[in-house]
């Protein structure tokens, strides 16, 4: 693929270029020159969009599919293509289709069926076979295949000696151990936050706490096993607090956030609209500020949209009834620009790619181009026509959101709507 | 004339105050009419309203159907045993598919929380909640207060108790919103197991001790002990429970003044309140049963008046 992208904002804090408008020359994949302007000599495709700015393909590193299994919630070729139309260059995506990614074969699968896309997937592998959280699945054989980390999603590790060796047993090839947060016996029947809202609104409340004492209880097995852990999407201030401290240990631990949470809270779910019923669940707005402190001190290494299909005849139900979750990659952007400056969202959206092991490419001559275009100015309330998935479950319906995707060059391939 | 600011009775949350008092003034004319020989108005003849039980219940559904014939209105009962719920239908279809037989109103019992705001974006139908989940069971907070108003007068400036199972009682949140928008002082008291952690969010004050919730209210609305509700253990015996939250005549008696005791019913006897305390002029749980049908009447009516329009 050959292609010059014309007078674009360069937004790459690592890059030379970062904030000055250039033009940039794309030759069989590869950056290949970047200048103020160039001539169009070979007569290559040009891109020229308005207030187009770019920056180094996005990631996101929870994205639930539905393939295998739930097709009707999601398939992987639309995925990615909902992922390219957002700006994601990779995804790493969930072990929770039908059946559970535990096995090569599964992860072979996922891996083969996106091959040659323009979005890469990253598989992420169950921790524990079928996520039942009683025996290690196949991790390494796993990792071979191409998962690039090992987690069960939603689901806690509830021994935690089962965590121990997992973390003792995954530090020999140095891999990623995920562990979603969550003492299910506090829990309960929770199925929102604790709080003010849960109180008035007769929801069962799940508590803080519940987060709170299974992180606390994962950064101990953390620091006696000296492994590497990835505590997906926490969503309380005492988390973030606690992570704090174990970073400041020394502690090999990340963590992410989901976007919705760093961005909505509870009082959302006021008129019972099940497309805030999430996991973990939106907390206060005094939570959403620690988070936001969080982002910015760099306790909190990632964020994520937490993007889970869910169709509608597991939505448009009882509250209770409900499935959780929301889809997010079409509002990642938009949402996170209501709350931070284009620059720290750019960041945001680039992170977390060492720490899974995907490749990253700078913007930089010689490099494989990467590139995510986007315009970061342009208000506009977040609407189903806003959506590409096939599901229509989002929390942003409705919501003002800033700035638009316009696509992504990757390899050999672009996608620009 | 005077209408509701709503078109449906989801929860008292959504109501005013002044909504409140045309319902309990609408409801002091069906309580007359309801003493009256025959117990009976047409107001209602046009209308038919659809009793949706998807959770069991025997007094809060007589009571609406009782209210639904006595404005004579067109009534048809569908409960959770006999229906196709059992067979994988949604919520949606089975109510869409009973407004097909042109049914005007829907009164539902159901046992999710926000079950009634669901419906109510969803179909063409004026929705009554007659409880939901642990949400909300808003005509049983305005009979509680209209049954307060009969018997004290007014329902501001009154100390009102609610004793048991805060956690998981609609009846405690809706009376609750109900008697704060009046203008009542609420405390709850119960086991601390049952008491919702946020409780005090909502502007009630928390008291543990029973002796001294009772010496600082007008009212104990005494809820019941819903076994069937627990999922895990709260308290260890029913036995301690009693110890600590039952009342007896004993304790009555010993209070400096003379409070009313309520219930929602169906009473545990012997476990919440003893049979002397259910049975003593102090109580008002009849007037209760009997406020019931007259509040229900002037809900259905309200309601009905706004699909006239």
């Amino acid at each position: 693929m050959n292609l010059i992208i014309k007078s674009a904002t360069i937004i790459d804090k690592t890059s030379e270029h970062h904030g000055s408008q250039k033009d940039i020359l794309i030759e069989n994949g590869v950056i290949t020159q970047i200048a103020t302007s160039l001539e169009n000599s070979q007569n290559y495709e040009t891109i020229s969009l308005e207030n187009l700015h770019i920056s180094q393909g996005w990631f996101d590193s929870s994205v639930s599919l539905g393939e295998p299994g739930f097709e009707e919630r999601e398939t992987i070729e639309n995925g990615l293509k909902t992922a390219a139309k957002s700006g994601f260059t990779a995804i790493a995506v969930n072990p929770n289709a039908h059946p559970i990614a535990d096995t090569k074969a599964d992860i072979s699968y996922l891996k083969s069926k996106a091959f040659g896309n323009i979005v890469d997937l990253h598989p992420i592998g169950a921790l524990t076979n079928a996520s039942k959280s009683v025996d290690l699945a196949e991790v390494f054989d796993m990792k071979n295949a191409g998962a690039v980390a090992f987690g069960d999603y939603q689901k806690a590790v509830k021994n935690p000696n089962l965590l121990k060796i997992a973390l003792l047993y995954a530090d020999n090839f140095d891999g990623l151990v995920l562990s979603f947060p969550q003492e299910d016996d506090i829990v309960g029947k929770g199925i929102v936050n604790e709080g003010y809202n849960s109180t008035r609104l007769g929801l069962k409340g799940m508590p803080s706490l519940a987060e709170e004492l299974h992180v606390a209880r994962d950064l101990f097995l953390l620091e006696y096993t000296k492994g590497k852990l990835h505590i997906p999407t926490i969503s309380t201030a005492k988390s973030v607090e606690l992570i704090r401290k174990a970073k400041a240990k020394g502690l090999n631990v990340s963590c992410s956030v989901a976007i919705h949470n760093l961005v909505l809270t509870d009082d959302e779910l006021e008129g019972f609209d099940t497309n805030y019923k999430v996991l973990p669940p939106l907390r206060t707005e005094n939570d959403r500020k620690a988070l936001i402190a969080g982002i910015e001190d760099g306790t909190i290494d990632m964020v994520t949209s937490d993007h889970n299909p869910i169709d509608v005849e597991h939505k448009k139900v009882e509250f209770d009834n409900a499935l959780y979750g929301t889809i997010g990659l079409e509002s990642a952007f938009g949402a996170l620009q209501t709350i931070f400056d284009t620059e720290t969202t750019i960041k945001m959206l680039s992170a977390g790619k060492e720490r899974f092991g995907v490749e990253t490419s700078a913007i930089a001559v010689g490099q494989t181009v990467n590139l995510t275009l986007f315009n970061p100015e342009g208000s506009y309330t977040f609407s189903n026509e806003h959506i590409h998935s096939s599901s229509q479950n989002s929390a942003f319906l409705g919501k003002k959101l800033k700035g638009s995707v316009y696509g992504i060059v990757h390899k050999n391939q672009k996608l620009i709507s | 004339m005077s209408e509701l600011s709503v078109n449906h009775l989801l929860g008292i949350k959504y109501l005013n105050e002044k909504d409140i008092q045309l319902i309990f003034e609408t409801a002091d004319q069906f309580k007359e009419v309801i003493n009256r020989p025959i117990k009976k108005v047409p107001s209602l003849r046009d209308i038919t309203i659809a009793n949706l039980f998807f959770e069991n219940s025997t007094r809060t559904k007589l009571s609406f159907e009782l209210a639904e014939k006595r404005l004579s209105a067109d009534v048809i009962n569908f409960s959770a045993s006999q229906s196709s719920v059992k067979k994988g239908e949604t919520l949606i279809d089975t109510v869409n598919n009973i407004l097909s037989m042109k049914v005007d109103m829907v009164v539902m019992r159901h046992p999710n929380p926000g079950a009634g705001v669901f419906l109510s974006k969803h179909v063409n139908a004026s929705i009554v909640n007659a409880g939901d989940g642990a949400h909300e069971h808003p005509t049983q907070a305005l009979l509680d207060s209209y049954s307060i108003r009969e018997k004290l007068g007014d329902v501001a400036g009154k100390n009102v108790v609610i004793v048991g199972d805060i956690l998981h009682s609609r009846v405690a949140l809706s009376n609750i919103f109900a008697l704060k928008l009046q203008g009542a002082n609420v405390k709850v008291c119960g086991p601390k197991t049952l008491l919702p952690t946020y409780i005090e969010s909502l502007g009630v004050g928390v008291e543990t001790n029973l002796r001294k919730a009772l010496e600082w209210c007008d009212v104990a609305n005494m809820l019941r002990v819903q076994n069937e509700r627990l999922d895990i253990s709260y308290f260890p015996s029913t036995r301690e429970y009693t110890q600590l939250f039952g009342v007896n005549k004993a304790l009555l008696d010993s209070l400096s003044k003379e409070i009313v005791i309520m219930h929602p019913g169906p009473i545990n006897r012997g476990v919440e309140i003893t049979s002397d305390v259910a049975d003593s002029k102090q109580s008002i749980i009849l007037n209760q049963v009997e406020n019931g049908v007259a509040i229900r009447m002037a809900v259905i009516y309200l309601l009905a008046a706004k699909i006239k329009q």
